[in-house]
């Protein structure tokens, strides 16, 4: 039956959006409790200054400048480091698509039920999406909640963007990751291939952005974090264009993981 | 009518090492109302046609259609009709043996609550646990349970009573029977000859890949051979022995002091003929085993 999966997929898994909700409230809360005021942030940027470029982009503090801002500082204290946590979130949740229960053997009962395998993997991945949006929202609320424990003044609704543009890396990832394991069937590839692919998304990004060259600015065109740009999305507004080439990719990926899981034997 | 049916069906596995051929032209037929035993040792290629029945592995040539529709292309409307339990059963092990039930039921488009808790009496199943509490008896018995539930027009079972216990195979037994009854039909893979000698109407062998032979059980337990026994009085036994011997379709002779024991491949007439002289105390003729017919077709042709 139509949305069995998808709904069994939520019953076994909401308790995900308390887990990774909160450790994203808490780290929300933390990030805005601790912004100083304006005074403060010049202080630190100034600070920030005498540390070399390539250490501070490293650690995803984009532009000096930003960080002046309260916005830019929360993007730089929060942003980065909760796409840091759900990616890892991302990498399990696209293991339990099919990986998990290929590896345990259990994917042969449930295949062997009146279920297309397209809906496994769609059923499952729409599933996760609505999870991650709860998990972004818990964030979000705990943002909220940091905003009362400052005293400047946070535009609200940069907040709410700067929570939604989490989203296309990490359904992308979540893809990316089901991709991976319709793919090379083993999970331990599929964990190795998706970790490999994070890491050196960022690398690209970080040489990209540490040395200005044509070919590390070429390269870095290919790393997702340079379509997540957390500092720019709270200074300027969301970037329809960079969402957007985001959700085609993880369409794209979805589809490929489709097309390869149609195609395979099952746990061989 | 043919339930099942496969043409050429063959599966070739690719690993590191080379191609392994799993399963090499087979052609078989199941007819509706049987339980049909697929036997074989292990590595004998049945998983392997299970699994192309239910189309979790695809066939590297040939085909097989159940209920006339294609294993492959028509898969998903297969499903809905046949019960399927793996040889190497595991299910999502911190579900409840009732939420099992639950979600099978729900993919399946629900279920008989009244049938469900009549098998679970039967089959004697705590459904409150969680499958990582279940003993391997137990999780077996969980797996038939989720096959036999919606009460299929199929059943696929895949060495079924490995790991239950001598009453819960008679139970087993029983609901195959009582399956094949109501017009149902059975396909079960074994290596344990007795469970197949004792419910099956015909029987496959297969080895390494190769269908050896397709035989009812009836016809295969009256196989070409017999074991007899002779207990003699006042005769030379051992020099009887190399008389025997000699007696066409007799071999395998054993003496151990005034009872003689063989192997018969043919008719009576001749070992008959050549007792004529001894004073026959007992005569005993025993059928042989399923297994004793299997290693005699391993035996005799193949390799």
């Amino acid at each position: 039956m139509a949305g069995v999966l998808f709904m069994e997929t939520l019953r076994r898994s909401w308790r995900q959006i308390l887990y990774w909700g909160l450790a994203l409230a808490i780290l929300g809360y933390y990030a805005m409790a601790v912004v100083p005021d304006v005074d403060a942030l010049q202080q630190y940027a100034a600070l920030l200054d005498t540390i070399p470029s390539f250490l501070l982009q490293m650690f995803g503090a984009e532009d000096l400048t930003a960080l002046t801002t309260p916005e830019g500082f929360v993007a730089f204290g929060y942003y980065t480091y909760a796409l840091l946590v759900l990616m890892v979130y991302a990498v399990l949740v696209g293991m339990s698509i099919t990986a998990n229960e290929e590896d345990a053997g259990i994917l042969d009962v449930l295949l062997s039920l009146p279920i297309p395998r397209w809906r496994v993997i769609m059923e499952r991945f729409a599933a996760y999406t609505l999870i991650t949006i709860g998990i972004v929202a818990v964030g979000f609320i705990g943002l909220l909640a940091g905003t009362q424990a400052t005293a400047l003044e946070i535009d609200i609704g940069r907040l709410l963007i700067g929570s939604i543009n989490l989203l296309p890396p990490v359904l992308m990832l979540i893809a990316f990751a089901a991709c991976m394991a319709t793919t090379a069937r083993r999970r331990s590839l599929a964990v190795t291939v998706t970790t490999s692919f994070i890491i050196a998304s960022y690398f690209i990004d970080f040489l990209g952005k540490a040395a200005s060259h044509a070919l590390t600015d070429t390269l870095s065109r290919f790393s997702f974090f340079t379509y997540f740009d957390s500092q720019g999305v709270m200074i300027d507004g969301l970037n329809p264009a960079n969402v957007a080439l985001l959700l085609i990719v993880t369409v794209v990926l979805l589809a490929a993981a489709l097309w390869f899981f149609e195609r395979r034997d099952i746990g061989t | 009518m043919a339930i099942i049916e496969t043409e050429n069906l063959s599966k070739v596995y690719t690993t590191g090492d080379g191609a392994v051929r799993a399963l090499d032209n087979l052609n078989l037929s199941v007819q509706q109302g049987e339980i049909f035993g697929y036997l074989g040792p292990n590595g004998a290629g049945k998983t392997t046609t299970i699994r192309l029945f239910l189309d979790l592995i695809r066939p590297t040539t040939g085909r097989a259609t159940i209920f006339g529709l294609d294993a492959q292309a028509d898969s998903v409307a297969l499903h809905r009709r046949i019960g399927f339990l793996p040889g190497e059963l595991n299910l999502w092990r911190n579900l409840t043996g009732q939420e099992v039930v639950n979600f099978v039921g729900r993919v399946r488009g629900g279920y008989d609550a009244a049938y469900v808790r009549r098998l679970v009496e039967r089959l004697q199943l705590d459904l409150k646990l969680r499958v990582r509490a279940y003993s391997s008896g137990n999780r077996r018995k969980l797996g038939l349970l989720v096959a036999l539930m919606n009460q299929p027009e199929l059943l696929i079972l895949d060495e079924p009573t490995n790991g239950l216990d001598p009453l819960m195979q008679q139970t087993f037994n029983d609901l195959m029977r009582e399956a094949q009854r109501e017009g149902r039909t059975v396909f079960l893979s074994s290596h344990v000859l007795s469970e197949v000698q004792a419910i099956c109407d015909r029987v496959a062998v297969l080895r390494a890949g190769r269908l050896q032979a397709v035989e009812r059980i009836s016809d295969l337990t009256r196989a070409e051979f017999r074991w007899v026994t002779v207990r003699l009085r006042d005769t030379d036994t051992a020099r009887l022995d190399t008389a025997l011997a000699a007696v066409p379709g007799v071999s395998d002779v054993t003496v151990n002091g005034d009872t003689i024991r063989l192997r018969l491949g043919g008719d009576f007439d001749p070992l008959l003929r050549a007792l004529s002289d001894c004073y026959v105390v007992d005569l005993h003729v025993r059928e042989p085993s399923l297994e004793e017919i299997f290693l005699t077709f391993y035996g005799d042709r193949t390799d």
